[in-house]
């Protein structure tokens, strides 16, 4: 693929011509359209966040907005309940991340085991569906299940059981929200672990179970060892993906009641349309997305590119 | 005696591995089956929900045996926005499906074929941009559509949709070209076969597995987003999540009509789900998990 001389050049016509052109710099054209659409996707919401949240209010002409420094900060966590919204986000995350690893993990382990091939299939589609569901479909479900006058759960609870059901939506509103995540996206963590579990050598776990360690023991010692890549990886973009939790607590509690399911997504939508203060809806964007990126890019810093992605 | 004693116990020791084999696999199917009864119930209600006749939807004690009815469906699809939104989704989606394919195909070919300088960082730029809060981004994109005539359009809501799947794109499908041994395209071109030859006509196909598996996970990630629609949409480019969502928010909840609209929603998607299952893994760790 040597580059055309000036005659040869001269002498094609204009489409020989293009098409060198795309020939020769084929790496240049495949890479720019996403390069582009990255540039858009990234550094420009950032830069516009950060712009925004220091000025009174967007004009129409950038340049003539009053900047008025760390004020929309101020407003945002003094009175605006961002440090709550903080809390609450980190609550949903830590909590849901480790109940959907641990179940995740635990069925992934158990249907490994099955001993038929056709059973263990069977339930490898079968748990992989609640990923179909649109948090905002899984609002719904809640919604109509757990009501307190028309669900069926708080009824069986409250009729089949000597305990009286709590009112999910109110009373235990944050559990609710974590549990049902992990009703979603549990396959999520599963489906991986279990590609994992199946990728561990057979003769690994022979050899271990030669040496008549008991199962629990050959888990720790053997197979998870084994599997830290996949788990990190599954962690790692699960825990990404919680960060962007929306449709299902706005759905179901729309944030409440009160303050009490209120999201930093939430939060900041609120600030936006309900507020009408776009600027102090900006300045807790533009602090969430410098935790979370900074927080991801820590994580994979530290732990990972060894054994991941080398 | 010392044989006999040495068959009694590995007889014994047999037996008690038998049993413990036995309790062992009841326990796991107990487990198991719970929790197929745990995914299963929900949607097996919100079917059965819509398919009851309308008054008797949310009666309690609930009706277990009924007749079956397409009510709700028919009120659905003929005096609501739903259709619009449906049909409104499956063009902004597929379209972006289609976006997001011929933008990030190419440039994860290049990632894996090429020695690009500083490569991991730009993977991990590329993985940051689904680090971003969905709701800090689509804060600016809401004043700038405006701005574009952009707000409430269907171009618009696609260049959100492929936004959020570009990363995922990049990365899977530059782990199935690294799979894809180089040689093939070597011998393309001592054929004389240009370098974009080569990728149509023998790395493409190769990797066909990988596209189709990414295009239905891109989907259904763009499928179930709420957020974009409720910013950037108020009445010609709604999606169905949005729909669903004004659903709940109306006074007079008609749970029958709501349960049958997120059911015709859920639907599609889990044979979409079904028919990938098997490079689900690698699609949803982006491409780090490739064995199954």
């Amino acid at each position: 693929m040597s580059t055309p001389t000036q005659t040869e050049t001269t002498s094609k016509s204009t489409f020989a011509r293009l098409r060198d052109l795309w020939n020769d710099y084929l790496p240049y054209w495949f890479m720019a359209p996403m390069v582009a659409v990255m540039v858009m996707i990234t550094f420009f919401p950032g830069a516009y966040d950060l712009y925004l949240s220091l000025i009174a209010e967007p004009t129409l002409d950038i340049f003539a907005a009053d900047f008025v420094g760390l004020q929309n900060f101020e407003t945002a966590f003094t009175r605006g309940g961002a440090i709550h919204s903080f809390v609450i986000t980190i609550t949903v995350v830590v909590s849901a991340l480790l109940l959907e690893t641990v179940l995740g993990f635990v069925l992934a382990a158990l249907v490994a085991g099955v001993g038929s091939d056709r059973t263990k299939s069977f339930y490898r589609v079968l748990f992989i569906i609640p990923m179909a569901v649109a948090p905002v479909s899984l609002a719904t479900i809640g919604r109509i299940m757990l009501n307190s006058e028309i669900g069926i759960i708080p009824y069986v609870i409250n009729t089949g059981t000597p305990f009286a059901a709590p009112n999910f939506l109110s009373d235990i509103p944050l559990l609710t929200v974590i549990l049902l995540d992990a009703w979603n996206w549990t396959p999520f963590m599963f489906i991986i672990f279990y590609a994992g579990l199946s990728s561990v050598p057979k003769t690994l776990i022979e050899a271990s179970r030669v040496d008549g360690a008991p199962m629990w023991r050959r888990y720790v010692h053997v197979i998870i060892p084994y599997m830290k890549p996949v788990v990190f990886v599954a962690t790692l973009i699960r825990l990404i993906d919680l960060f962007r939790t929306f449709g299902v607590v706005y759905g179901l509690t729309g944030g409440g009641p009160g303050t009490a399911t209120q999201l930093v997504s939430i939060n900041i939508y609120e600030q936006m349309f309900i507020n009408n203060q776009i600027t102090v809806a900006a300045a807790i964007a533009i602090v969430y997305l410098v935790l979370v990126v900074a927080l991801c890019n820590i994580i994979i810093a530290k732990v990972g590119f060894e054994g991941v992605w080398d | 005696m010392a044989t006999t004693d040495g068959d009694s116990a590995t007889a014994s020791q047999r037996l008690d591995k038998d049993t413990r084999e036995t309790l062992v696999t009841a326990v796991r199917h107990t487990i198991l089956l719970t929790w197929s009864f745990i995914v299963l119930f929900p949607l097996y209600w919100l079917a059965s929900m819509s398919l009851k006749p309308p008054g008797t939807a949310n009666s309690l004690p609930p009706d277990w045996i009924f007749l079956p009815t397409v009510y709700n469906y028919i009120q659905l699809f003929q005096d609501s926005g739903f259709v619009e939104a449906f049909a409104n989704s499956l063009i902004m989606v597929s379209a972006s499906v289609v976006l997001v394919l011929l933008i990030g195909v190419p440039a994860a070919y290049v990632l894996s074929r090429y020695d690009i300088p500083m490569e991991r960082d730009v993977l991990v730029w590329i993985l940051s941009s689904r680090m971003l809060p969905p709701i800090a981004v689509v804060l600016p994109f809401f004043i700038i559509f405006r701005e574009l005539n952009l707000f409430d359009t269907r171009i618009g809501m696609v260049l959100m949709y492929v936004s959020i799947n570009l990363s995922l794109v990049v990365w899977v499908m530059k782990a199935f070209f690294d799979g894809i041994p180089e040689t093939l395209e070597e011998a393309a071109r001592v054929d004389g076969a240009t370098q974009f030859q080569g990728f149509r006509k023998v790395v493409l196909p190769a990797a066909k597995p990988g596209i189709f598996s990414v295009a239905i996970i891109s989907f259904i990630f763009a499928w179930i987003e709420l957020l974009f629609g409720l910013v950037l949409t108020s009445f010609e480019a709604v999606p169905v999540t949005l729909f669903v969502y004004s659903f709940i928010g109306s006074r007079s909840i008609e749970w029958g009509m709501l349960a049958a609209a997120s059911t015709a929603m859920i639907v599609p998607v889990v044979i979409f789900l079904i028919a990938v299952n098997k490079y689900l893994a690698a699609g949803l760790s982006f491409g780090v998990v490739i064995k199954e």
